[in-house]
């Protein structure tokens, strides 16, 4: 049989039954619609949570005490017997490759002005913190370059906190209250929102010195370390240790580089994507076993036919070919269907719903007409063989 | 037609096509097991969770320094220093109100243990007897820290049970010593194994007096306060006394956060509800999907069966009898299916729950009833357009076409 006549013939065949067709692509196009929309739904958290994340960079390394991990923190940042200290953090900025090493340690803290109080996050930072984590001061400056150990009293304020307290005024100069000692603003950071559940901007920045004898602690929580993104990150993470074992005599601290969060970070959400796209994934087997219902009540059907076809000299290996074909091409169309209905309702979604992040990968749509092109494939061969295995007298004679 | 003849007509039906009829079953089974198995998985999390929590102890309150003016943090995550700690003074003074029965002051951190040459970093928690009976902890040899003035420590600990074997092998650890830090304790009891609660892991802490636990860790400030209201109507005046009682201490500021253990156990219920709602629904559009196959499947009978049908409106059969017929056949079907995809999905709970004994998989009750009625109505509302489809034709071309 020529190609063009095994075509003609397939199209035949599906167009001589349109409903039937139909419903039977529909089945498929469910199946991949809802794995397709599900997965650019997942893809789309996961480019989030990514950007999330890498608005600070990617060459961050942090470097906390202790090297116990529960609930994804160090539970050296709480109380540790063996603490980091901020000549540690300087100490880090002789390490091979690295940029800006920068204490820091965080709280809870009051805040006061002119009679207005205030609880924010506390951060005790060192004069880098802004560069580290590549956030931007919008009036005003950061905390200026001076020693960490003996900083003056000087406060940089989150965009909530300068507009509770100040409004449309200029905060530079004014001198606040916190925890009691005063401070004077030096600058606003420029907003940028809830990351993860906390509010950047409710937040204080103070010099770390001073933010540690505030809480009368010994021990900083994290050294944020950034490091030339052209440098091999094992070599990075071996300079920090080497220098920081050769300070403590031992390897009592935990050193986590952004890019390993994010590969965890990852995995974790690729793991849910695909066991979600998984569940969606068992109508496109419905729509499997659909395609094989209507096949084999096809090849009941058009006995008389295939009986004729290999009287005419016919192979069985066409007869085959002719039904492998059909669920195939069936699945084909259905998922193509599938692949429009799931992309329109994913279009949709963003826009009813611009919170919610959605993205279609060229790859996965690709992906998904595989898939549907592969379970009508796998649906086919039982009609097929059927159909094939007929003899041709006696399926001549059924008419 | 009687309702047995219907049922009669529609069983010869099912019977007649076996091979589509298995077809068909197992499209609607798949669709019923998926959705019987998935929500089993999601509420099986979601009793384990709630274990999970209850386990911590009951009528808990958490009091934890600091304070956050924007709502939607998590409090949990609430972690850092404050200007002015929450201390042991201020734990003790919560003995003053009426609707707390006990608590427990919490100090934790990392520490370096050592016993002989081994060293092991665990976390250190520090604390008074109290906990044992808040948290509903088990001593399996020895006991428990020692009642008495919490301002005052002696060189005690009671450590898991995976740090005891750590440290001193098969040899037992009762009675000996070890150190943390600069400083010594002798083991005076063994927790009983728990395995992990919620990310920490009590067989492998150790647990100091809080005076020793203050004194390692340089620091006045306490991590948490456990507090046990009296009963469950308590909790809520064990929350505003202890912020009134802490408030008064702090010089009028509200500066410490109390969380209670329902708040927190609602809101992982509300989250893991609607989950496991979320994933039965995606899986329920696998029956959708069977739906669309009975609904071609019956088309085609309609096509097949024109004679039959022709022949039964010629002896008198009405327009509805006919429908009836079709639903009664879809829907013999439908239940055919349901209970297939109901026995595979217990099935699959069972090798779920072999497989991890821990969890309590468990189809939810609506989920057993919603599988099965969505379907059959699926089941029924496909079959409505070829139902009337064959309700229409006309007796006599049907009867005179071939």
């Amino acid at each position: 049989m020529q190609l063009a006549d095994f075509i003609r013939f397939t199209y035949g065949s599906l167009r001589s039954h349109r409903l039937r067709t139909f419903l039977t692509a529909l089945g498929i196009a469910v199946g991949i619609a809802a794995v397709i929309l599900l997965t650019s739904i997942g893809e789309g958290l996961h480019r989030f949570v990514i950007a999330e994340f890498t608005q600070f960079g990617t060459n961050i390394i942090s470097v906390a005490p202790g090297r116990i991990q529960t609930h994804g923190a160090s539970l050296g940042g709480v109380n540790t017997v063996r603490p980091l200290s901020i000549e540690d953090a300087l100490a880090l900025k002789r390490a091979p490759y690295v940029q800006v090493s920068d204490p820091v340690v965080q709280g809870n803290a009051d805040v006061k002005y002119f009679g207005k109080s205030r609880r924010v996050t506390l951060y005790g930072v060192g004069p880098d913190f802004a560069e580290a984590l590549k956030m931007r001061v919008a009036v005003g400056e950061f905390l200026p370059q001076e020693d960490p150990r003996s900083a003056r009293a000087l406060a940089v304020l989150g965009s909530k906190v300068a507009r509770e307290f100040f409004g449309g005024d200029n905060p530079l100069g004014s001198r606040i209250r916190i925890g009691g000692e005063r401070y004077r603003v030096v600058g606003v950071m420029q907003s940028k929102g809830q990351v993860l559940g906390f509010d950047l901007d409710d937040t204080v920045f103070i010099p770390v010195a001073r933010a540690l004898e505030m809480f009368n602690r010994e021990s900083l929580m994290e050294i944020h370390v950034t490091y030339d993104p052209t440098a091999p990150l094992v070599e990075v993470e071996q300079g920090i240790k080497r220098i920081l074992i050769a300070r403590h005599g031992a390897e009592d601290f935990t050193v986590t580089p952004q890019q390993k969060m994010l590969e965890v970070f990852g995995t974790v959400l690729d793991a849910i994507t695909f066991a979600v796209a998984a569940i969606g994934g068992i109508s496109l087997i419905v729509g499997g076993v659909g395609i094989l219902t209507i096949l084999i009540i096809a090849v009941a059907e058009r006995t008389s036919e295939i009986g004729l076809l290999r009287a005419v000299g016919a192979t069985q290996r066409s007869i085959l070919m002719l039904f492998l074909g059909e669920a195939a091409l069936l699945a084909a169309i259905g998922g193509t269907a599938g692949l429009l209905l799931g992309w329109a309702i994913a279009l949709l979604l963003q826009l009813a719903l611009p919170a919610l992040p959605v993205h279609t990968p060229w790859s996965y749509a690709v992906l998904a007409e595989l898939v549907a092109v592969a379970v009508g494939l796998a649906a086919g061969v039982l009609p097929a063989r059927r159909a094939a295995r007929l003899d041709p007298l006696e399926a001549l004679r059924s008419e | 037609m009687r309702l047995t003849d219907l049922l009669d007509f529609a069983w010869q039906v099912v019977r007649g096509y076996r091979g589509r009829t298995f077809l068909i079953l197992l499209a609607m089974g798949i669709g019923v097991a998926a959705v019987v198995m998935v929500t089993a998985l999601g509420e099986g999390a979601r009793l384990y969770v709630l274990n999970q929590f209850g386990s911590l102890g009951t009528n808990l309150l958490i009091v934890l320094p600091g304070r956050s003016e924007t709502a939607g943090a998590m409090p949990g995550v609430l972690v850092g220093k404050t200007p002015r700690d929450l201390t042991l003074e201020d734990a003790l003074a919560l003995k003053r109100s009426h609707a707390i029965r006990r608590f427990a002051p919490l100090i934790i951190g990392a520490g370096d243990v050592h016993a002989g040459t081994r060293v092991r970093e665990t976390p250190v928690l520090g604390s008074t007897a109290e906990l044992m009976a808040i948290r509903g902890m088990e001593v399996a040899l020895g006991r428990f820290l020692p009642e008495g003035d919490p301002r005052q420590s002696q060189p005690v600990c009671v450590v898991g049970a995976k740090v005891a074997s750590e440290l001193f092998g098969a040899r037992p650890a009762l009675g000996e010593w070890l150190r943390i830090g600069d400083r010594r304790f002798r083991v005076i009891g063994i927790m009983a194994k728990q395995g992990e609660s919620l990310g920490f892991n009590t067989d492998e802490i150790v647990i100091v007096p809080l005076a020793a636990a203050q004194a390692l860790f340089n620091t006045e400030a306490l991590f948490r306060v456990l507090v046990e209201a009296k009963s469950r109507e308590q909790i809520y005046y064990a929350k505003q006394d202890v912020e009134e009682i802490i408030r008064l201490r702090h010089e009028g500021e509200r500066d410490v956060t109390v969380i209670t253990q329902d708040a927190v156990l609602a809101t992982f219920d509300r989250i893991l509800r609607a989950l496991t709602l979320a994933v039965g629904g995606i899986a329920a559009i696998s029956l959708a999907v069977a739906g669309i196959l009975i609904m071609n499947v019956m088309l085609i009978a309609v096509t097949q069966r024109r004679r039959e049908i022709g022949l039964l409106k010629a002896l008198g059969a009405t327009g509805r009898q006919i429908r009836l017929a079709f639903f009664t056949e879809a829907m013999l079907l439908a239940i055919g299916g349901a209970a297939v995809g109901l026995v595979v999905g217990e099935l699959g709970r069972n090798l779920a729950t072999q497989l991890y004994p821990a969890i309590p998989f468990q189809a939810p009750w609506w989920a057993l009833v919603a599988a099965p009625a969505t379907a059959v109505i699926t089941a029924v509302l496909f079959t409505v357009v070829p139902a009337r489809r064959a309700a229409r034709l006309d007796p006599v071309q049907a009867l005179s076409r071939r």
